[in-house]
């Protein structure tokens, strides 16, 4: 898919109207170039004997030979050296509500400039942007976009957040971070969306330089990870734990996917993980599956489901829980856990109502976790 | 019972230099010996029976060292192009026109036999998934489209995940994400891969490149483990062909004083699992002739 068939297709330009996002893509076709590939050194490997190499980024470790890629398929063995090919190498670029990442206590109602390369380390049978995410950057319609020049665009649109998004932005590690690290010098905060497949070193390292990371948990079973992920479990919750005692913003979004990942007893397990791992205020986001790329054969997530879940993980203890792909639906809001009070109402993507002051409920005064002004 | 030849002779000189003649002799040799030393002609009526384009996928990921040879192709294409009147195009094909460069070749786009990657202008992928049943893949419209016969032209090479690459891994080059069938040793991804319709109903021969091997540290070039064999092999059988490639590493790494690939824990075992999807017959069931030239 090319870049502006990608713009077309997403839900965002109705939201913001036909004047700012042109003009953005009419500034991006100007330095669009040949499909070059970066040569930048990658961070987080190390050089082994006979030019051999083992990638310590992700919890793949993958162990290459010379001029043999990772997983990822954006990261390249060349001569004993590591290199990332997709450094300032965007293959999509969108100014998107912050909403629609999702976070829903960070900022609500701002906008971001989101960006992604090509590229990812697991292979998610369900991926809804597989035609950037499951290629390799050769097969994909990208073009220059280097830290600086991400950077002044954020600030030309007046998006006070860059978002890394839309693929795997590990796999990208090393445009992100110094984007991130720019971007906060210029008053410009950073947040990212990932599957949380990510080694603690280096993730350290991105908590230090970013405000917010939500992590996509595709299931609560090594057995659907396995199946339906081609990536482990383990290392992703031990990324929310390390998230969440840092001193970021952490949201999780959880993709209920009819019969493979929905039972009762699977979201109860997640949910009482949640609480006493990571907290009962970690806003919890039950997103509506669609058939999409190799998951084709199943409905739609029916709203009841999407309800049992809400209800089970409200049950066990944890106060911000939302439903997620519905628009309309009243859990896209947020309510006060203690008096119930509407907080900010939600349609979609777009906030309608902020109802906080100084980040506390209006009614009875309970602080309400998140990043406010 | 599949019949496997191993051809054998002086073709790659020790300065590198490629004997043609030789190796001219050696292939249609070998071709002929496949079906009991039948007229080439005949021989080409039978691997490839109806009229068509004929698609030679090599192997040039690793550079000019260790990539199938430019002679080895355009001596097999135009034995094709003179003895088979029906083959209306050869193409020599790979992912990318740079790596073709890089391996020797010279690109063409005219003429009877071409040679061009899958990032040419107007080539590509296709846009509709092909499902295996783990992984979805999107095929280059070369192996897709525009052939109708498909031949694995593969280079011999010990994997430090597949264990060996030859002649079925070879396909992977022809989808555009060849990265992520590499989980679990790529098994089953390598035999499943080759049970989907581009592949499988166009799939005619298999010749493994084992000119020069490499046996250890595979799948890049390390002079230390490559060893001059100047064997080819030829198969109608694609899992035969890749299991005698299999056993010439094993002896290789043997004679080096090195651990089999069973003991280093990464025997090719997509071979079994392609055996037992039906792509074709392991040890057993198997003829080995070997052919001198």
């Amino acid at each position: 898919m090319k870049r502006r068939e990608f713009l077309k297709a997403t839900p965002c330009l109705a939201l913001f109207g036909p004047r700012a996002l042109p003009e953005i893509c009419r500034d991006l076709d100007a330095l669009e170039i040949p499909p070059q590939l970066s040569k930048v050194e990658a961070r987080y490997y190390q050089k082994l004997p006979d030019k051999e190499i083992e990638c310590q980024l992700c919890p793949r470790q993958c162990r290459l030979g010379n001029k043999e890629r990772g997983y990822c398929g954006v990261r390249e063995n060349s001569e004993g050296t590591y290199y990332t090919l997709v450094y300032g190498k965007a293959c999509s670029v969108h100014v998107d509500p912050i909403e629609k990442k999702p976070f829903f206590h960070f900022y609500p109602g701002q906008i971001t400039l989101s960006l992604a390369t090509a590229g990812c380390n697991v292979n998610c049978k369900f991926c809804q942007n597989w035609e950037i995410s499951q290629v390799r950057p050769e097969q994909v319609h990208h073009f220059d976009f280097p830290p600086r020049m991400v950077v002044d665009t954020a600030k030309k649109y007046d998006c006070p957040i860059i978002a890394y998004t839309y693929t795997e932005p590990v796999v990208f590690y090393e445009y992100m971070v110094d984007t991130a690290k720019l971007g906060r010098r210029a008053g410009l905060k950073s947040v990212v969306v990932t599957g949380g497949h990510i080694n603690p070193e280096p993730l350290e390292e991105l908590i230090s330089v970013v405000e917010a990371i939500k992590v996509d948990l595709k299931s609560f079973t090594q057995d659907f990870y396995d199946q339906y992920v081609r990536g482990k479990l383990q290392p992703v919750l031990e990324a929310i734990k390390k998230i969440a005692a840092s001193p970021i913003w952490l949201e999780i979004v959880y993709l209920v996917i009819p019969t493979l990942n929905d039972s009762v007893k699977e979201i109860k397990n997640l949910s009482r993980w949640i609480k006493a791992e990571v907290g009962p205020d970690v806003p919890l986001h039950f997103s509506r599956f669609h058939p999409m790329y190799l998951l084709r054969n199943l409905p739609p997530t029916p709203i009841s489901t999407l309800e049992r879940a809400h209800q089970i993980a409200r049950e066990e203890g944890l106060n911000y829980v939302y439903i997620g792909n519905v628009p309309g639906h009243q859990a896209e809001s947020t309510y006060c856990p203690r008096c119930g009070t509407l907080l900010i109402k939600r349609w979609g993507f777009e906030v309608s109502k902020i109802n906080l002051k100084d980040g506390k409920c209006p009614q009875c005064q309970t602080p309400i976790p998140g990043i406010w002004d | 019972m599949a019949k496997v030849i191993v051809a054998h002779g002086e073709i790659l000189s020790k300065n590198g230099d490629i004997n043609i003649a030789r190796l001219k002799n050696i292939v249609i040799k070998s071709l002929r010996s496949l079906f009991d030393n039948l007229a080439l002609k005949e021989v080409l009526l039978q691997i490839f029976p109806r009229p068509g384009k004929v698609g030679v996928k090599i192997n040039t990921i690793a550079g000019k060292k260790l990539s199938t040879r430019p002679e080895v192709a355009l001596t097999l294409s135009q034995i094709l192009a003179e003895n088979h009147p029906g083959l209306s195009r050869i193409i020599i094909w790979d992912r990318t026109n740079r790596e073709l460069k890089k391996a020797g070749y010279r690109l063409q786009q005219r003429g009877k036999i071409q040679v061009f990657g899958t990032d040419t202008k107007g080539v590509g992928y296709e846009s509709k998934l092909t499902m295996t049943t783990n992984i979805g893949s999107l095929f280059s419209h070369i192996q897709s489209k525009f052939i109708h016969h498909s031949l694995s032209l593969a280079i011999l090479k010990d994997h430090g995940l597949a264990g060996v690459t030859a002649g079925l891994k070879n396909y992977f080059g022809a989808i555009h994400n060849p990265n992520k069938y590499h989980d679990q040793n790529c098994d089953p991804f390598v035999a499943e891969l080759c049970t989907t319709p581009p592949i499988k109903a166009k799939h005619r021969l298999t010749i493994i490149d084992a000119l020069l091997v490499q046996f250890h540290r595979g799948p890049s070039y390390h002079p230390r483990w490559a060893s001059r064999e100047n064997k080819l092999i030829f198969s109608l059988d694609p899992v035969a062909a890749d299991h005698v490639g299999w056993q010439i590493i094993d002896q290789l790494r043997r004679r080096a004083g090195l651990p089999s690939l069973a003991e280093e824990n990464r025997p090719p075992r997509y071979l079994h699992t392609a055996e037992a999807l039906g792509l074709g017959h392991t040890s057993t069931n198997m003829e080995i002739l070997e052919v001198e030239g």
